[in-house]
């Protein structure tokens, strides 16, 4: 476990604390456990306790585990750890030392489990610049993970915890720290962007990172306008598939090169059929060792980009098939519009139009969007209705509601 | 909410049209074809009847016909508010 708390004295900052991984207040975890955390903190106390004794644990915020689903994690063999209530394991057994379960973000359905290990969670490694990073993500997600066991793993490496609510203010708390890098997802970096740029654009961030949901190029672009000594780089990473892609270049997609380049320790990439096909070590256990992503990509010159997911992008406008993360490219790429999120709608004759939610940056009518979309996209997709919204709508993901 | 009115109706029509940079003209006995109203924008016109009266329209409702005028695309949405 050394090489794991190699980091353990580390700054960790959380609402209520701040000070070193081993000055965290003791964890007690009494066999392969469940925690439903309330704060990052206790999050980090359970990883700790994890790290140090090797305890199986799913860490998970409370407000995802449905009674249904602590059955079912009761039913596995884990205590369920809800603050003070202890609910024992419906058969108990050892524990499975390493073992580190994640719940899938799936939007739909009930959240899968996916297996890991502290180890194979851990995927930066050897010297690093020191750095205090800013983790905004969902307790326990896979992103989450990564932050974490960074900060765990690698002397220098400090990590401020951002709460659901203050994702608002979190510049401001940044700014304070003194953090020196940040990873979030698009969504993150827009809603940010939109909020209060001047605030984000104050920091020195030496590093600027995206992931956990495709990348455009517009929002590298407005993120590299606004840190250009920053390294910006964009991960492709999944509790499935572990972290695979790491592009630096500052352009969305990632070199058409890498398609079935194979290298010890590297994730082999290709597309089948438009899907991205990922075959990694770094994925989680059981998982296919090809696995089909369900992500949409598309060849474009050198480059492959992720457009969105397979099933979902296509909106059916009377037989044509309007691309709903084309479309949503497009209008992120007007100038005025900081945010877009773009849906098919059942219509009549033509069975869906494609309509569009959108937050402005600056003044703009619909009639504005409508001419920049009629002059970059056939006509059946040009959102037919568009909806000015206040602000972005953000899920506990970071990613956006769509 | 109440159903609206042919005027109304024909407002978003125009609306719809002048969107796409046509215009409605006068004449209810107009040629959609002649004044480019596709399928399309019909389609948007009944989502934004949809919109204002706040319900889904029935479109297994009333009968099928043909729709070739102005006044067919009002008489039809007019019928369909009823249904």
């Amino acid at each position: 476990m050394s090489a794991v708390v190699g980091g353990a004295g580390n700054r960790v900052v959380a609402r209520g604390f701040d000070g070193t991984w081993d000055e965290l207040e003791p964890f007690e975890l009494p066999g392969p456990s469940a925690v439903l955390v309330r704060d990052h903190l206790e999050a980090v106390r359970a990883v700790r306790a994890a790290a140090l004794t090797g305890t199986e644990v799913l860490l998970a915020s409370r407000g995802r585990i449905t009674p249904d689903l602590e059955d079912e994690l009761s039913d596995m063999g884990l205590f369920v750890l809800d603050g003070d209530r202890v609910r024992p394991p419906a058969e108990r057994r050892p524990s499975t030392p390493g073992r580190v379960w994640l719940l899938t973000s799936g939007s739909t359905g009930r959240p899968k489990r996916v297996a890991h290990t502290l180890e194979s969670l851990t995927t930066v490694s050897g010297d690093q610049p020191a750095r205090t990073w800013l983790c905004p993500y969902a307790h326990g997600a896979y992103a989450w993970w990564q932050v974490v066991t960074l900060g765990l793993s690698n002397p220098g490496q400090g990590v401020l915890f951002v709460e659901p609510d203050e994702l608002e203010t979190w510049p401001a708390r940044a700014a304070e720290v003194g953090v020196t890098a940040a990873s979030g997802t698009p969504t993150f970096w827009r809603q940010a962007l939109y909020r209060d740029p001047e605030s984000v654009a104050a920091l020195a961030l030496e590093q600027v990172t995206l992931g956990g949901e495709p990348v455009d190029q517009t929002i590298l672009d407005r993120l590299r306008d606004l840190f250009p000594s920053a390294r910006v780089s964009w991960i492709y990473a999944s509790s499935e598939a572990g972290a695979t892609i790491a592009v630096h270049d500052g352009r969305a997609g990632f070199p058409s090169a890498w398609l079935g380049r194979e290298a010890a320790g590297r994730a082999t990439l290709a597309v089948e059929d438009g899907e991205l096909l990922i075959s990694s070590p770094k994925r989680g256990e059981g998982i296919d060792a090809v696995l089909r992503t369900g992500d949409r990509v598309e060849v474009v010159e050198d480059r492959v980009l992720i457009t969105g997911r397979m099933a979902s992008d296509e909106i059916n406008v009377g037989g044509a098939k309007a691309s709903a993360s084309t479309v949503r490219d497009v209008l992120q790429s007007h100038p005025a519009v900081g945010w877009a999120a773009v849906r098919g709608r059942k219509a009549p004759i033509v069975g869906s139009i494609v309509t569009a939610d959108v937050v402005l940056t600056s003044p703009a009518t619909q009639a504005d969007l409508t001419a920049w979309c009629a002059e970059r996209l056939p006509d059946y997709s040009v959102p037919r209705r568009i909806r000015f919204l206040d602000e972005i709508p953000i899920k506990e993901t970071l990613k956006s509601d769509v | 909410m109440s159903a609206l009115s042919r005027d109304a109706i024909r407002t978003m029509m125009a609306e719809v049209l002048q969107a796409q940079s046509k215009t409605l003209p006068a004449d209810d006995s107009a040629n959609l074809e002649e004044i480019g109203f596709r399928s399309l924008d019909f389609s948007e016109l009944a989502l934004r009847v949809e919109d204002e009266i706040g319900q889904e329209l029935n479109f297994d409702a009333p009968e099928l016909r043909q729709i070739a005028t102005v006044s067919d695309v009002l008489d039809f949405l007019e019928q369909l508010q009823a249904a």
